[in-house]
C-alpha cells in the first residue's frame, strides 16, 4: 500500500488532493478561478466605494490613513494573489477555448509560476517604494497592449456562434488580462500614488487617463457582472428566479458603474 | 502476492417505500481481480439480496453500472479490487449512485430522466444527406472527416462526465449531451445543423461549461470531452 503523505493528513489539503485525484487538477483550478472571480467582484465594489470619497479630498486622505493603520501593507500584497491568478488563468482559458491550445498542462504550470513571479516582483517594488514613473508612458504601453489583446480575441471570435454578450465577456477579460495586474503594479510603485487625493485628482485631469480608467471600470463591471450571472445560472433552474437575479445583478453592477463614471468626470 | 483483500463497502442506500436513506456497511473477502460488480453480486448472494444496483453488459460498453466510488464517478465493471486499493490507498470504499437523476432505489437512478437531457439534442441524424455515389446506398464519410470526431462516437452515455462536471446538474444539459450535439454538427451525413447549433448555444448549453475538464478526466472511454465543447465555443 502507498504511504500516506504527511500533507494529506491536514483536512483542507486532503480534501483538495482527493478532489484532484477524482476529477483532475484543472477542475480544482476551475473552482479557484470561480472563487477568485467572486472575490475580485467584492474587491472592485469596495475599491469604487472608497474612491468615490475623492469628492471630499480631505476626508478621503483621512480615510486612507485610517485604512493604512488598520490594514497592514502586506494585506495589500495578499490581495494581489487572486488578481494575478485569475488574470493569468483567464488568459489560459482563452487560449484553450478560443485559440485551440491543447498543451494545457504546461500553460497551467506557467500560470502558477507566472503568478509567483508577479507576486515576488510586487513585493520587491512595495519594499523599495518611491519609484517614480510617468503615468502617461506607463499607461500608453499597457493600454495599447491590452487593446491589441482584445482585438486579437475579437478577430478570433468571428467564427464562434456564441452570443454577443458571451463574446464581450471574453473580450473584456482579455482587455483586463494586462490592465488589472498593471493597475495593481502602478498603485504600488510609489505609496503616495494611490493615497494622495490631490495627486489622483491631477492625474485624472488628463483625458487619456480618463479614457483608460473609463474602459477599465466598464470592462471590469461587465466582465464581473456577466461572470456572477453565469455562476448563478449554473444553479438556478426556475425562470422566475433567473429573471429576478438578472435584474438584481444588472442593477447592482450598473449602479457601481455609475458611481465609477461619475467619479471620473467629477474632475 | 496478495490474492484476497478484506474490504469494507459503505453503501448509500435508499428505500422508496419507507422514504429512508441510510449507509450500510458490508465486510467482504474479495479476490484481487474481482471487479466491483462481482463484489456487489457477492453481497447479494451471501449477505443481502435486497441491495439494488444495476449492470448490463459488464464489459464497459453500456454505461449502466456507473456509480461513485470514494467520490470518483466510474464504471464498476471496469474497476478491479486490487486497482481500487492501489488507486484510493485504502480498503474501505464508499459507494454512491451518480447524482445526475433522481434515485429509484439504492444505487439505481432514473436513467430515463438522465437521458431526457441527451434526447434534447436529438442524438441521431435528423436530415441525412443523399448518397454521394450512384453505386452505393449510404453516404460515405471520408477518413479525414471521421478522424476529427471519431473519438466522440465512443460515448456510451454512462453520465460519469455529467456527475463530475463543475456546473451543477440543475441547468446544464451535460457534457455528454454537448458531445452528442457536436458530433452531429461535424458529421457530414447530417444536413440539419441549425437545430444543433440552437441547442449548443442555448442558455443550458456550452455557456454552462467552464472548461474544468473533469469530464475528460473521468471519462471511462477516454474521450477528451472538454476538447469538443471548446471546439463548439471556438466555432465549428
Ligand atoms: C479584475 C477584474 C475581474 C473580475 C472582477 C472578474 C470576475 C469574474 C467572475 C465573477 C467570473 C465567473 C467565474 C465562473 O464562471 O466560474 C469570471 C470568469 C472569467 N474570467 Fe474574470 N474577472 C476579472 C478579470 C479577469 C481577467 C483579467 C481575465 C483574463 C483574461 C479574466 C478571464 C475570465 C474568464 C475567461 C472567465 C470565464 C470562466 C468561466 O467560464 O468559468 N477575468 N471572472
Ligand atoms: S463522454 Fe465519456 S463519461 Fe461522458 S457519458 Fe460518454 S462515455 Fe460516459
Ligand atoms: S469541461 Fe465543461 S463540461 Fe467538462 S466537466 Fe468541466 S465544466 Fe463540465
Amino acid at each position: 500500500m502507498k504511504q500516506q503523505s504527511r500533507l494529506g493528513t491536514i483536512p483542507g489539503i486532503s480534501y483538495v488532493q482527493k478532489t484532484a485525484r477524482n476529477r483532475g487538477w484543472p477542475y480544482v483550478v476551475a473552482w479557484l478561478h470561480r472563487i477568485t472571480g467572486l472575490m475580485l467582484v467584492l474587491y472592485v465594489f469596495l475599491h469604487i466605494l472608497t474612491l468615490s470619497g475623492l469628492s471630499d479630498p480631505v476626508g478621503f486622505e483621512q480615510k486612507m490613513q485610517w485604512f493604512q493603520k488598520l490594514i497592514p501593507l502586506f494585506f495589500d500584497w495578499f490581495l494581489a494573489i487572486p488578481v494575478i491568478f485569475h488574470s493569468l488563468n483567464g488568459g489560459r482559458l482563452i487560449l484553450y477555448e478560443l485559440f485551440g491550445n491543447r498543451l494545457d498542462q504546461p500553460v497551467l504550470r506557467g500560470v502558477m509560476v507566472g503568478s509567483g513571479l508577479y507576486l515576488l516582483m510586487l513585493a520587491v517594488i512595495m519594499i523599495m517604494g518611491d519609484q517614480s514613473v510617468s503615468p502617461f508612458l506607463f499607461w500608453v504601453y499597457f493600454f495599447l497592449a491590452s487593446i491589441l489583446c482584445g482585438y486579437l480575441v475579437t478577430l478570433r471570435l468571428k467564427r464562434s456562434g456564441a452570443t454577443l454578450l458571451w463574446k464581450m465577456q471574453r473580450v473584456s477579460g482579455t482587455f483586463l488580462f494586462l490592465m488589472v495586474p498593471a493597475h495593481m503594479l502602478f498603485m504600488h510603485l510609489d505609496p503616495v500614488i494611490g493615497r494622495d487625493a490631490q495627486l489622483i485628482l491631477t492625474r485624472l485631469q488628463s483625458p487619456f487617463i480618463k479614457l483608460v480608467d473609463l474602459l477599465l471600470v466598464v470592462s471590469v463591471l461587465y466582465h464581473g457582472g456577466y461572470g456572477v450571472i453565469g455562476v448563478c445560472r449554473d444553479y438556478l433552474s426556475f425562470r422566475g428566479a433567473q429573471l429576478a437575479l438578472l435584474v438584481l445583478i444588472t442593477t447592482l453592477f450598473f449602479g457601481f458603474g455609475l458611481i465609477g463614471v461619475k467619479l471620473l468626470f467629477l474632475v | 502476492m496478495i490474492t484476497t483483500y478484506q474490504i469494507t463497502l459503505k453503501i448509500h442506500r435508499y428505500d422508496p417505500a419507507l422514504q429512508k436513506h441510510w449507509t450500510q456497511e458490508y465486510q467482504v473477502e474479495a479476490g484481487r481481480i474481482m471487479r466491483f460488480v462481482d463484489v456487489l453480486r457477492k453481497i447479494n448472494d451471501e449477505q443481502d439480496p435486497t441491495l439494488a444496483w444495476g449492470s448490463s453488459c459488464e464489459h464497459g460498453q453500456c454505461g449502466t453500472c456507473s456509480m461513485k466510488i470514494n467520490g470518483k464517478p466510474l464504471l464498476s465493471c471496469e474497476l478491479l479490487v486490487e486497482n481500487a486499493v492501489d488507486f484510493f490507498n485504502t480498503t474501505t470504499f464508499e459507494i454512491e449512485p451518480l447524482e445526475v437523476a433522481p434515485r429509484i432505489r439504492d444505487l439505481i437512478i432514473d436513467t430515463e430522466k438522465a437521458y431526457e437531457r441527451v434526447d434534447r439534442v436529438k442524438p441521431y441524424v435528423i436530415d441525412p444527406a443523399p448518397a454521394d455515389h450512384d453505386d452505393v446506398e449510404e453516404n460515405q464519410i471520408s477518413p479525414e472527416d471521421l478522424e476529427r470526431y471519431v473519438d466522440a462516437t465512443r460515448c456510451i452515455n454512462c453520465f460519469c462526465c455529467s456527475s463530475a462536471c463543475i456546473s451543477s446538474h440543475r441547468t446544464f444539459l451535460g457534457p455528454n449531451a454537448m458531445l452528442a450535439a457536436v458530433v452531429r454538427v461535424m458529421d457530414p451525413r447530417e444536413r440539419e445543423k441549425q437545430q444543433r447549433l440552437d441547442v449548443l448555444y442555448n442558455e443550458n448549453g456550452v455557456y454552462r461549461c467552464h472548461s474544468s475538464k473533469a469530464c475528460s478526466f473521468v471519462c471511462p472511454k477516454e474521450i477528451d470531452v472538454a476538447h469538443f465543447i471548446a471546439l463548439a465555443k471556438e466555432g465549428l
